[in-house]
């Protein structure tokens, strides 16, 4: 039975068990997704817009007839990459819509990997899409075109493994980019080698013990249940697009520029959308701009959507890591070395991010105190689906091999893994232990049962056949994006206007992707306003996003919405007090310093007993409401994170190789728990996901043919609830950020460190090191057969 | 196929003509979503693997992308929207928020296929055991990972007597 968290500051809203504010509306199916908008019922005339995907791995169009595809009836428009508003496309990358920040394409993040074009005509993997889009009065009959369309293939040699991908004379996937498929060396990700401290050689040489390990992460996708999909009006120089994007004015940037069209002329509203999980971050968004020029050219709305098939359009980036780490006998850790092949797909997107700027980062906070540590990394062109983020980006991959290193580690030293974590690792702004990584390893492993289920180190038998056995194992992780990653984003823009009648207009914009943040700005924004006594019930919140409308939308990413709004909120709740005290003053006939504000009251300081209601005395003369607008940068104060551990255990049959996980613990330390009932479910949620990454899911190819042969949800497993085991969330308050909350996000690190915790528990188990996720029984079983092997 | 087929949409009854208002290939899904606007029901997989577009067929659960529409003559559909603000089953879902087992929603795609397809269980089995409502609800994909709130909202809902509330 779970432990309710207790808040370490007791406050009015924050911190409380609650429903969320949107729970009805979506509970009864009356919140409006894009699906929902783009609708016949309220676009008569909406054409369907369809686009071809190659059939090979590796491929060019050599030529192409669409005559018999443009004679269909119910086909409006063919566009193909011979059109000349097509090829005036400039080449892009789908790293560039990446909304930390709302960037220029000048300053997107990679633009020395400017791979993608937009209706191209030549494929990079089974599926990529070009060459030719088609707007119909029906889907079927968008569909029926294509098959028309009259194609001459030049068919390339390809390639899927990054290893062979590597070596001299593979198939080159992208060579204007990467002339060995390799991803060059570039200012964001750094060079090959992109972080060497110390000298590692010679801490190797002199360490008393050394161990390695290995790991392999794999291509698991985000599954968000609402397919990619946009609606797309373009009518007398003014283009308006409906789109289920995470991000409003970052895609307003997008389509503006690479459009042509000025800032004030598109507009981008974005309503609820079903799941996110990192898949805006990347992979067919030139979609948006297709769909566009279909509009422009029919001058009807045109509606493009994924089909479920469509949507395995990109995957978490998958890395192969080895690992080394030396030590002293007595468990203190004097060099880790990590070097990563990723396997980057058919375009680089984000991959360098992925591979090299996240286990930078985590490097920083985590690694602080390792005196040489040395990290490489390779992206790898081939001819599969792209691959980067997806939930947890980068931190999930590193996070396996570390959990493994750290286990097998302290197998050779005889020592409780849980010591050798806290003696080594933290961040430079205190020493160790760090109090909050001390804090989520004692919570998981009181909860678990650490003390009384894990077996002492050293002399473990594997398994025989037949066998039943249960063990436990652990992995940790920094805390994701405290104030620390903050320097490097944009301003963070809300407004709050007050009615003559005490209720309020919250205007905190961020796309609603199912994440609780709407609940936790209307939650911060009625304590911010103590002052005025107002209840979230007396706020109006809209979770539609409007470029033309509102403020600029903090983007759904980095697991920081949350907390960067409700500390801007703060900022402008103590501006909207001195408006408001300034109103009062005018309407009173006195000064502002004369008065006191205090949960709706006013009161003249000299006599505070004759206290009157500030609505009352709002509510005379004119009756303009009072606002304000903050734009101010988020903090980047830097006072260390707060760590996350999770806790597994596991039941192996040594019979079948089946892994059975019985328990997962989830412990984050958050700062302050901003919304202690959606974090749960942020905790809960994570590990859902990630037992389906550690148990089952991956896409599975054709060797022979590249054809990617599990783009369904029957195939691709994803975990139902049958499948789910006992999950138990614990949130912590021991670590403090800057600001009125110092909190920090947890929704993606809830799923970084679960396969790792499953792998040192099945080692716990039955005795063998299991290295590539998904541990899929085969797997097992090959391990205890090898293991079993004199 | 030729003719007029009658549906009970939300207890109202619909007369359609064949190759007019209705397509003989036309799935249940889309003539409730696009001809109706009844958007509640969500197209997710629109191959039986998801449960989004679950709806209710003469009471019993039903995944509406995986029906033809003109089946459905002479039968009776209820979807979300029949539902009223206070059926049992839509408030649990909406209020859960028992200290440790989060909310039963997030983003909230999954959630009227769940609501419909707790309802159909409920109604089979007014008070089912845990495993009895992981397994009567296995059909149904929630990505943002709800599950241990939805069991809670279910388990109260039947504490509530879910049967009361459709229309």
């Amino acid at each position: 039975m779970s432990k309710p968290f207790t808040p370490r500051v007791a406050r009015r809203f924050i911190g409380k068990y609650q429903p969320r504010l949107d729970a009805l509306e979506k509970a009864r199916g009356r919140a409006v997704y894009a699906d929902d908008f783009a609708n016949k019922t309220r676009f008569p005339d909406m054409l369907y817009a369809k686009v071809l995907h190659s059939p090979y791995p590796h491929a060019r169009i050599k030529r192409l007839d669409v005559s018999a595809a443009k004679a269909l009836p119910g086909v409006a428009a063919v566009l193909t990459y011979q059109d000349p508003e097509v090829a005036a496309l400039k080449p892009t990358s789908a790293g560039w819509t990446d909304g930390v920040d709302t960037v220029s394409y000048e300053r997107m993040m990679w633009k020395r990997f400017r791979d993608r074009r937009v209706l191209g005509d030549t494929a990079h993997w089974v599926g990529d899409d070009l060459g030719v889009v088609v707007a119909a009065e029906t889907e079927e009959a968008a569909e029926e075109a294509l098959r028309l369309a009259d194609i001459e293939w030049e068919v390339r040699d390809f390639v899927l493994d990054p290893v062979k991908a590597m070596q001299p004379g593979a198939p080159l996937v992208h060579p204007e980019v990467a002339p060995d498929n390799v991803l060059p060396p570039d200012p964001v990700g750094g060079g090959n080698v992109f972080l060497d401290k110390g000298d590692v050689g010679a801490a190797f040489s002199s360490a008393e013990v050394v161990v390695e390990a290995d790991a392999a992460y794999h291509n698991a996708t985000q599954c968000s249940l609402d397919n990619w999909c946009c609606l797309v009006v373009w009518k007398d120089g003014k283009l308006t697009c409906w789109s289920n994007s995470y991000e409003a004015d970052q895609s307003r940037m997008h389509i503006s520029q690479m459009l042509g069209l000025p800032l004030h002329q598109v507009r981008v509203i974005s309503p609820f959308v079903g799941g996110q999980f990192g898949r805006g971050d990347t992979g067919e968004q030139p979609f948006f701009l297709f769909t566009a020029l279909l509009a422009k050219r029919t001058g009807r709305p045109v509606k493009f959507k994924h089909t479920r098939r469509e949507s395995f359009h990109d995957s978490r980036q998958p890395a192969i890591y080895h690992a080394k780490a030396g030590a002293r006998k007595d468990g203190t850790i004097t060099a880790l070395q990590f070097k990563s092949v990723g396997n980057a797909g058919a375009y680089s997107d984000h991959s360098m991010f992925a591979l090299k700027f996240a286990p930078a980062e985590v490097a920083e906070v985590a690694f602080a105190h390792i005196p040489n540590l040395r990290m490489e990394s390779y992206g790898v062109y081939t001819n599969m689906l792209p691959a980067c983020m997806m939930r947890g980006v980068g931190n999930s991959q590193l996070n396996l091999i570390l959990g493994i290193l750290v286990d097998v580690l302290a197998e050779k030293l005889r020592l409780d893994p849980l010591d050798l974590v806290v003696g080594n690792f933290g961040h430079q702004w205190a020493a160790p232990p760090d109090k909050s990584l001390k804090a989520v390893l004692a919570e998981g492993a009181l909860r678990i049962g650490w003390s009384e289920k894990r077996r002492r180190p050293g002399g473990r038998p594997a398994a025989k056949a037949g066998e039943l056995r249960r063990g436990v194992g652990f992995s940790f992780h920094p805390g994701w994006h405290a104030e620390w990653q903050e320097a490097r984003r944009g301003q963070i823009q809300v407004g709050i206007k007050l009615n003559p009648d005490g209720t309020v207009m919250l205007e905190a914009p961020t796309v609603e992707i199912g994440t609780g943040s709407n609940t936790c700005n209307v939650l911060g924004c009625a304590e911010a306003l103590a002052f005025l006594g107002v209840t979230p019930d007396r706020i109006q919140f809209s979770n539609v996003v409007d470029t033309e409308t509102c403020l600029k939308d903090t983007v759904q990413t980095d697991s920081a919405v949350s907390f960067l709004q409700s500390e801007a909120l703060t900022v402008a709740a103590g501006e909207l007090k001195a408006k408001v005290l300034a109103v009062a003053a005018r309407k009173l006939e006195t000064r502002p310093e004369e008065l006191e504000l205090s949960d709706g009251w006013l009161s003249v300081k000299a006599a505070p007993a004759e206290r009157r209601r500030l609505t009352d005395v709002l509510w005379n003369g004119d009756l303009v409401p009072i606002g304000v607008t903050v734009s101010r940068p988020p903090s980047s104060e830097r006072t260390g994170v707060p760590f996350q551990a999770n806790f597994a255990e596991v039941e192996v049959d040594a019979a079948t190789g089946k892994v059975r996980i019985v328990k997962l613990v989830i412990v984050n330390d958050c700062g302050t728990v901003m919304y202690p009932t959606g974090a749960e479910a942020q905790q809960i949620g994570g590990q859902c996901m990630s037992v389906g990454e550690t148990l089952t899911e991956e896409i599975i190819y054709d060797p022979a043919t590249g054809i990617p042969l599990n783009f369904n949800w029957i195939d691709y497993q994803i975990p139902t609830m049958a499948d789910i085991p006992d999950i138990e969330p614990a949130l912590l308050e021991v670590w403090r950020g800057a600001g009125e909350y110092g909190a920090c996000g947890i929704g993606e690190g809830v799923l970084t460190c679960t396969p790792a915790a499953v792998a040192n528990a099945v080692y716990d188990a039955v005795g063998v090191r299991l290295s590539g996720i998904p541990f899929k029984p085969e797997k097992v079983l090959a391990a205890l057969a090898s293991e079993a092997r004199p | 196929m030729k003719g007029t087929i009658r549906i009970q949409v939300n207890g109202v009854w619909r007369e359609l003509v064949v190759g007019r208002d209705v397509e003989p290939h036309e799935t249940l899904s889309h003539l409730l979503r696009e001809r109706f606007g009844l958007t509640g029901l969500k197209l997710s997989c629109e191959e039986g693997a998801c449960g989004a577009c679950t709806v209710a067929i003469d009471g019993k659960a039903a995944l509406s992308c995986m029906t033809l529409a003109v089946e459905l003559d002479g039968r009776s559909v209820a979807t979300i929207e029949g539902l009223s603000e206070d059926d049992p089953v839509i408030r649990a879902f909406a209020e859960q928020c028992e200290p440790g087992y989060g909310t039963a929603l997030q983003c909230g795609y999954c959630t009227p296929g769940f609501v419909m397809a707790s309802k159909a269980l409920l109604a089979e089995n007014p008070s089912p055991s845990e495993s009895e409502i992981k397994e009567g609800l296995s059909g149904n994909i929630c990505r943002c990972g709800c599950y241990s709130g939805i069991v809670r909202a279910v388990q109260y809902a039947s504490r509530k007597g879910a049967k009361g509330g459709s229309r």
